[in-house]
């Protein structure tokens, strides 16, 4: 539709709310307009619909038969009922036939507490099961990769096999056999481990019959909290949210974002969680003392310390300084500004890349793309040129007496006499390796997960993600660190949140200038500067 | 010639040459006046032949009974894409035994059919989509359809009209489903036979994405008749709603078994007694499922009704396929009752969840009463999961299903009660034991 | 008041002067040829045979030219999945994984989708069957007049429980739905060809007949039925 083209619109009434919709719009999509969640299993904003599920049937004035609201569009002046008797009859009496050979397994499934048929079974199923019969029993069947099927639960709404063959673009899971001896099955022994969107079908199934076997009886549905956030595994920058118990990461999850991946992530980026769960962390800040060893301390009396000894050398010596594309937009841009602010100097990064990217075949915006951090983008905008190979490794060149500063990297490559002819070596980061321990000063950061900020993702979308965890000691947000620096150099003054921070690197950087986190809004916002997304990923014009 | 038996109360049409081996042959066929009926369309133009059709009143004899005329004039005109005209060959309704004659009797009368009917709508294809076990029928029309490409009858420029038009016989490989007319189509684009939702309707969306029409063998082989005879000749016969004859085809318990070809509104009671000579073995009648086994029962006093679409339809039941079959006064309605539902247990496709647990928990249902151990409130039971079975679904399978066992339990329900009255053990299977 | 024509067990009614060559049309259809005859009958061939040869090549020789015919056929290769998955099963017997993969390979798809078609449909067998699969209708029509005994019947005489392969590898005796012949109860379908009429007591007559043939066939004498010419035994 050209953008002169006036969209047709039309106007329906649903449970007695008139919405106006574009022409087109199916009756499931209309009633979410107008407040009214209509239930449904095999319907998928992100798939086809079948309408075999048959959960979604409403009454339209005029037509005899209940209609699948799933598949039928609303027509101008139609009034649809989803409350009617005859609607709450039928959906009753399809949720009774889902539970006849259920196992009623609830107390051992891991889809317990967000599972669709227990919630529309609680909402509006019968209060006692006549089903006096033997019940159908189907087995548990390893699909490869990180998936189990456990064939009794599976309500046959054909989600997944619909996924692989329509987004996945691998036709490897199909209805077997037909009637009520139907399964979901993979061909034989051929398993999904080779599929690098598999994970999605655990997702997207309504019941606990795709299950992961990572997250196999970890945690209970409701014990779990739940952060939006963005995938730090590669610079795609995928919506997720990282679904925490006890202050432990328990899985990563996609979250819906149309511009960047609509429902979906991919396995690469959600199995790589556990590195947030990481218990050896520096947990306070080390100053070296006059004796030479690594003492802990306060952050006043750190900051205080480096203050003195930055404005020591600043102007006087040459700057090095390394950021890190696992680390916010706020983080490096304070890193950028200090180094600005001690007369100059060279921001380097290292991030690891894979030979090749995964592009989703039914999304193609969507890729595991070869940048397998989530900042690189946002580091480039920043000043920092890349350094090292492939793997992260090597590349690193400081010069002697000069004034180092690590965010982030763990210079785990790096020789144990790394930066020990640095004039003054200042190490931000979350892991104390060997070279670090050359540092004078070591301050504990926060992860991503711990904190608030922004990556800005290949094609320069800038999205924000908010703190799943509680940080470990005394670690703070690298921006925090920096910003009170920068104030005891007095710059600036030091940022009072991340929000703060953020507009600080608009005033500094044209890349950020007139961005904030309310124009980020939920779906991101682009750097400025023109970009063409292509293939091979984003080029700026 | 109905076959294997003849009555004279018959007006044999498309059924004049069965149990004659020399109609089968090309030559044989255009003995008896094969193909001047598609010479005759060929000339007359696809809309004339689309009009005489519909003046014909020809409704479908697959089990709907649409106008035939009517569902041609659906399809779209110049549209530039292919169409295909599907002739649906997969008879499989328990009772319907009228196509397989058809089929392996009068071939070319269905192939001719099948090119007038592909005329019409402007098909470049036709295809024969025959259900799997025909094997013998599928050979006979096989041979004919290589006998009709050599004649040049079918293929390119037939009857050298300029109209190229290819005919293919396509066989299924065993499920009942296929023969709603949705499953036929994904089955014939090599997917599992499940139905698809309509709207889009196949004249818009069908085969292959193309616009479509689809035939009961029967229906496409009375076309031939009423090309060369005219529309007003075929209402001679029949009603003014129910014109022409139709094939009735009689199972069970009758003393004569078999296909007649019978007008349309011929009365129940007479097919039965007179045509088909009477109950066997001197027994008397129990009941009657008048249009195969999807459609409601009757019971013996409920069959004095003409066999047309719209009286069997106030009777209760529907005229389906005409397929009667007669149970007499020996017969155990819960055993067939269930052996039908476990037809459509094993049959449903599974994909609408009312009719892949609902037919399964049926059969099982009526398993336990049959045991003995069944109880009055499975009647209930029953009743309910077959009305929550009943339009709930994408196609009828599932109503198929529900609308004996209701029509049972309501006539029969004596017969029910025996059963659950012989054991008395209702209360403990009550409790779940 | 029936008539029965003791060769193949069908009722003829007043038509008993038709023997069974006439009824089921063997003269008409005659040998057909391996490689398909004309493209749109390729399709017509029978796919439950008594010989076949679950090793045998798939596609090749005169049964590549009649894939090519089938092809022909079909505005996209998927929709030659089924009569490609019944020329497979009229070589080999049954649709076995390895086959279901070279179908797939064949046709461009992927073999779960292949496995999720070949399962919906009742006739391709998923496991090797004896050299007569002996399929009972029990349905409705057939039941109405004694079909349960001649089920029961078949059972007896091979000493086999539904399913189950007589040890010398000739019967595999199954239930099978309506066949379409509900007029001439009780209907069993043996390979490719209907039984018609069938009462428990021809039971044993049938079996007999069957082992004539397939005596007849092994001594090199072609079997009376019609069918591919030489389908199996070529392959």
């Amino acid at each position: 539709m050209g953008a002169n083209e006036q969209k047709e619109t039309i106007t329906c009434t649903i449970n007695g709310v008139q919405v106006e919709v574009p022409k087109g719009t199916r009756i499931i999509e209309a009633a979410e307009q107008a407040g009214v969640g209509i239930p449904h299993y095999c319907y998928h904003p992100g798939l086809s619909a079948p309408a075999m599920c048959r959960m979604c049937l409403v009454e339209v004035e005029g037509m005899p038969k209940l209609t699948p609201a799933c598949v039928t569009q609303v027509a101008d002046g139609q009034v649809i009922n989803t409350e009617s008797e005859k609607a709450r009859t039928a959906r009753t009496g399809v949720l009774e036939f889902y539970l006849i050979n259920h196992p009623l397994d609830c107390p051992i499934c891991d889809q317990a507490g967000e599972c669709k048929l227990q919630d529309y079974a609680a909402q509006e199923g019968r209060k006692h099961g006549r089903f006096l019969e033997t019940k159908r029993v189907f087995g548990r069947d390893d699909f490869g990769g990180d998936i189990l099927y456990e064939g009794s639960r599976c309500i046959m709404c054909t989600r997944c096999v619909r996924f692989m063959r329509e987004v996945a673009g691998d036709d490897a899971l199909g209805v077997v056999q037909r009637g009520n001896r139907s399964v979901i099955d993979t061909f034989f022994d051929h398993g999904l481990e080779g599929s690098m969107w598999a994970g999605n079908i655990v997702d997207i199934c309504p019941v606990g019959a795709l299950i992961s076997k990572d997250f196999l009886h970890k945690a209970r549905a409701w014990d779990l909290d739940r952060t939006p956030s963005i995938c730090p595994n590669c610079s795609q920058g995928c919506n997720i949210r990282i679904e925490t118990r006890d202050n432990v990461v328990m899985r990563l999850k996609p979250r819906e974002n149309p511009d960047v991946n609509a429902y979906w992530m991919c396995d690469y980026g959600r199995h790589r969680y556990e590195w947030m769960n990481r218990l050896d962390r520096i947990e306070a800040p080390l100053v070296r003392d006059a004796s030479g060893k690594l003492v802990a301390t306060s952050w006043q009396q750190a900051v205080t310390e480096l203050v003195e000894r930055l404005s020591a050398v600043r102007g006087k010596a040459p700057v090095y300084a390394v950021g890190s594309a696992m680390h916010a937009n706020e983080d490096n841009g304070l890193l950028a500004r200090l180094v600005e602010a001690l007369g100059g100097g060279t921001l380097v990064f290292r991030s690891a890349r894979a030979e090749d990217e995964v592009v989703c075949p039914g999304f193609p915006k969507l890729a595991r793309r070869c940048d397998l951090a989530a900042n690189v983008r946002g580091l480039e905008a920043l000043g920092f040129a890349r350094t090292g190979d492939d793997e992260a490794k090597g590349g690193l060149s400081v010069p002697a007496g000069a004034t180092l500063i690590v965010l982030g990297d763990a210079l785990a490559d790096q020789p144990e006499t790394f930066g020990a002819d640095a004039g003054l070596f200042v190490y931000l980061g979350d892991q104390l390796g060997d070279a670090a321990r050359n540092a004078d000063f070591v301050l504990p950061l926060t992860t991503f997960a711990e904190q608030e900020g922004t990556f800005t993702n290949f094609e320069g979308r800038v999205q924000r993600f908010w703190p799943a965890l509680q940080a470990p000691g005394l670690a703070r947000p690298a921006w925090q660190i920096l910003g009170v620096a920068l104030a005891g150099l007095e710059v600036v003054p030091a940022p009072a949140s991340a929000a703060d921070a953020f507009l600080q690197l608009g005033a500094a950087f044209g890349a950020f200038q007139g961005l904030s986190y309310e124009i980020i809004g939920p779906r991101g916002a682009l750097l400025n500067e023109s970009v063409k997304i292509t293939a091979g990923g984003a080029e700026v014009v | 010639m109905a076959y294997p038996y003849r009555h004279d109360k018959e007006v044999r049409i498309l059924s004049a040459h069965f149990g004659d081996p020399a109609a089968r042959t090309l030559e044989g066929w255009r003995a008896r006046g094969g193909y001047e009926a598609l010479k005759k369309a060929l000339e007359m133009g696809p809309d004339a032949v689309i009009e005489e059709v519909k003046k014909s009143g020809l409704r479908g004899r697959g089990g709907a009974g649409f106008p035939t005329g009517m569902k041609w004039s659906f399809m779209p005109k110049d549209d530039g894409k292919p169409h295909y005209l599907l002739i649906n060959a997969d008879e499989s309704e328990p009772g319907a035994f009228k196509d397989r004659e058809l089929l392996r009797w009068t071939p070319h009368q269905v192939i001719e059919g099948a090119l007038i009917g592909g005329f019409a709508i402007r098909a470049t294809h036709v295809y024969i989509y025959m259900r799997g076990e025909f094997f013998e029928p599928a050979q006979i029309v096989g041979r004919a359809i290589e006998e009709a490409y050599a004649a040049g009858f079918a293929g390119k420029d037939i009857m050298g009209s300029g109209v190229d038009l290819d005919i293919t016989l396509h066989i299924g490989a065993g499920a009942y489903i296929c023969g709603e007319e949705t499953a036929l189509m994904n089955s014939l684009e090599g997917r599992r036979g499940q139905p698809r939702v309509k709207p889009p309707f196949p004249a818009a969306v069908g085969a292959f994405g193309m616009p479509t029409t689809i035939n009961n063998v029967e229906t496409i082989s009375t076309v031939p008749h009423i090309i060369k005879n005219g529309g007003d000749w075929y209402r001679q016969w029949g009603t003014e709603k129910s014109p022409g004859t139709k094939l009735f085809n009689v199972s069970g318990h009758v003393v004569r078994r078999g296909n007649y070809e019978l007008p349309l509104g011929f009365n129940l009671k007479e097919l039965i007694y007179d045509v088909c000579g009477g109950i066997r073995d001197g027994r008397s009648l129990k009941a009657v499922i008048p249009g195969g086994s999807s459609v409601p029962i009757l019971s013996a006093d409920e069959i004095d009704i003409a066999m047309d679409y719209e009286s069997v339809a106030a009777a209760g039941s529907m005229l389906g396929t005409a397929s009667v079959i007669v149970m007499d006064d020996r017969t155990n309605i819960v055993k067939q009752v269930r052996r039908m539902v476990e037809f459509y247990a094993h049959e449903s496709c599974g994909q609408c969840t009312p009719c892949r647990e609902g037919t399964a928990w049926l059969a099982k249902i009526l398993r336990r009463i049959e045991r003995g151990e069944g109880t009055e409130a499975d009647l209930d039971t029953l009743l309910e999961i077959g009305a929550n079975m009943t339009g709930t679904t994408i196609c009828v399978l599932s109503d198929s299903a529900a609308a004996p066992v209701a029509s049972s339990i309501r006539k029969f329900r004596d017969e029910y009660l025996a059963l659950i009255k012989r054991e008395a053990r209702p209360v403990a299977v009550a409790a779940g034991a | 008041m029936s008539v029965k024509n003791p060769g193949w067990a069908g009722e003829t009614g007043e038509f008993s002067h038709l023997t069974e060559a006439d009824v089921r049309g063997t003269d008409f259809v005659g040998k057909r040829p391996a490689e398909g005859g004309h493209p749109g009958g390729a399709c017509s061939y029978p796919y439950m045979l008594a010989e076949k040869d679950p090793n045998a090549p798939l596609f090749e020789g005169p049964y590549r030219e009649r894939l090519k015919k089938i092809l022909s056929r079909y505005p996209n290769r998927q929709g030659a999945l089924l009569p490609t998955l019944n020329l497979a099963q009229e070589i080999r017997g049954y649709i076995s994984p390895e086959t279901m993969e070279e179908v797939a390979r064949e046709l461009g798809l992927s073999p779960a989708y292949v496995r999720g078609v070949a399962t919906f449909y009742t006739m391709y067998n998923k496991a090797p069957v004896g050299r007569y699969l002996v399929q009972v209708c029990t349905n409705v029509c057939c039941n109405l007049c004694g079909a349960d005994e001649v089920m029961e019947a078949f059972l007896e005489a091979t000493g086999t429980v539904p399913g189950e392969t007589t040890e010398d590898g000739m019967f595999t005796v199954v239930e099978a739905e309506c066949l379409g012949a509900c007029g001439f109860p009780t209907v069993v379908q043996i390979n490719e060809r209907y039984f018609e009429n069938v009462d428990p007591t021809e039971v044993p007559a049938i079996l007999e007949r069957l082992r004539t043939e397939a005596a007849a066939s092994k001594n090199g004498a072609s079997a009376p039925a019609p069918g591919a010419e030489g389908s199996g035994e070529e392959a």
